[in-house]
C-alpha cells in the first residue's frame, strides 16, 4: 500500500507540473489537441499508479512525450494562421447579418437545435437577439447581441433544415395546414425554409435558404401565450 | 515562447538521453548476465557445476535487478528469479538434465528481454 502511495504521490507531483506549464486552461477552453492529450495523460498516470508491477518510468516518460509533443504542437500553432488553421480549427461564423448560416453548423456537424442550446447557455433565447454569433474553435459560442432587440417569450424552434417539428408545433397548438399556409404565403415552401421559430407572441424568425432573415407575425389567437 | 522553446529542448533532451542511456544499460546488464549464465551451462553440461556457483550467479543477478527495476516490468525480473532459484536445486541435487533447462531458458530470456528495448519495427507495432 505505500508502494502505490508513494508512486501515486510522485505521479501527481509529475501531472501537476506538467498541467501547469502546459497553461491554465479549462475543459471548455481546450483546443482539440489539448482535451487529447488530457484524456490520454488522465489514463496514461493510472495505470502505472494502481499496476506495481509496470515500473513507474513508463508511465512518467509516456507522459513527458505527451508534454513534449503539446508544447511542440503549441509553438507550431503560433507559427502562423495555416497551421493554426490544421491543428486547432477555426473559428465559424454561424449567425450573421443575414441570419442562422447553415452552410456553417453542417461544416462543424452541429443542427439549430446545438446552436439553440449553446445560445440559451449564453443567455439568449431568440435568433433575431444576436446580431453575430460565432463557434470558436474551443467549441464555446461567443455572441454579439442585437442591443435593439429584447425578447419576453421563449422562441420554440418549428422548421429545422426543412423538416417541421410536429412535437414542437403542438406545444404551440398550430396545425399543421395553418403553419404551411403561412409559409406560403411568404411565397416559399417548408422545405425551403432552414430555421423558422415562432415565440409565445406569435413573432416568427424564418431564415430561407441562401435568403436574409425575416421577422413576421404568426397569429397565434388569444389564449396561446407562454 | 521563450517558456515554451526551453521545455521543449529540456524535455526533449532529458527522453532523448535517457532512451540512451536505457539501451545501453539495460544491454550492458543483459549481456553480463548472459556471459555468467554461458560459463555456468558449461559446468552444468560437464557436471561440475556446484551449488555455490548458482548461488554465486543468483547474487550477481540480484545486485543488477535493483537497478534493472527502473526499466524492466517487474513480471520478467519476477521470471528470471524463480528460473534461477529452481537452477540452485537442481544442481544440488545433481540433476544435470533439469538443471541445463533451466539455464537455457535463462539464457533466452537474457537475450530477448534487452530486444524488447531496440528500436524495431515488431517493437513499435
Amino acid at each position: 500500500m505505500a508502494v502505490t502511495f508513494i508512486r501515486t504521490l510522485i505521479t501527481i507531483v509529475t501531472l501537476i507540473v506538467l498541467m501547469r506549464l502546459m497553461g491554465k486552461r479549462e475543459i471548455g477552453e481546450m483546443q482539440p489537441y489539448e482535451f487529447i492529450i488530457t484524456l490520454i495523460i488522465a489514463d496514461l498516470a493510472c495505470i502505472p499508479m494502481a499496476d506495481v508491477s509496470i515500473p513507474l518510468g513508463y508511465g512518467i516518460v509516456a507522459i513527458l512525450c505527451l508534454f513534449l509533443l503539446h508544447q511542440l504542437l503549441t509553438l507550431l500553432e503560433q507559427g502562423g494562421l495555416f497551421l493554426r488553421r490544421i491543428i486547432s480549427g477555426k473559428p465559424s461564423l454561424v449567425i450573421n447579418k443575414n441570419g442562422v448560416d447553415m452552410l456553417e453548423l453542417r461544416k462543424n456537424n452541429l443542427g439549430v437545435g446545438d446552436l439553440i442550446e449553446s445560445m440559451r447557455t449564453a443567455g439568449y433565447f431568440s435568433f433575431d437577439q444576436l446580431s453575430y454569433a460565432i463557434y470558436e474553435a474551443n467549441g464555446s459560442l461567443s455572441a454579439f447581441p442585437n442591443d435593439s432587440k429584447q425578447n419576453d417569450s421563449l422562441p420554440i424552434l418549428i422548421i429545422d433544415s426543412g423538416k417541421i417539428d410536429t412535437h414542437n408545433l403542438n406545444l404551440i397548438h398550430v396545425q399543421k395546414d395553418q403553419l404551411i399556409s403561412f409559409i406560403e404565403s411568404q411565397n416559399t415552401s417548408p422545405k425551403k425554409v432552414e430555421v423558422l421559430t415562432i415565440d409565445g407572441e406569435g413573432k416568427v424568425y424564418l431564415k430561407e435558404k441562401g435568403k436574409k432573415f425575416t421577422i413576421l407575425h404568426f397569429d397565434l389567437g388569444d389564449n396561446i401565450k407562454w | 515562447m521563450v517558456k515554451t522553446i526551453i521545455s521543449i529542448i529540456l524535455v526533449g533532451t532529458m527522453l532523448f538521453a535517457g532512451a540512451i542511456y536505457e539501451h545501453t544499460f539495460v544491454n550492458k546488464q543483459f549481456d553480463d548476465f548472459h556471459q555468467v549464465l554461458t560459463t555456468l551451462y558449461d559446468k552444468i553440461d560437464n557436471q561440475s557445476a556446484v551449488r555455490d556457483d548458482v548461488l554465486a550467479v543468483q547474487k550477481s543477478w540480484l545486485e543488477k535487478k535493483k537497478s534493472l527495476h527502473v526499466f524492466i516490468p517487474h513480471n520478467d525480473i519476477k521470471e528470471v528469479d524463480l528460473w534461477l532459484s529452481e537452477a540452485v536445486t537442481l544442481v544440488r541435487d545433481k540433476e544435470w538434465k533439469d538443471a541445463i533447462s533451466k539455464i537455457e531458458v535463462l539464457l533466452e530470456l537474457a537475450e530477448q528481454i534487452p530486444k524488447t528495448f531496440n528500436l524495431s519495427f515488431e517493437n513499435i507495432l
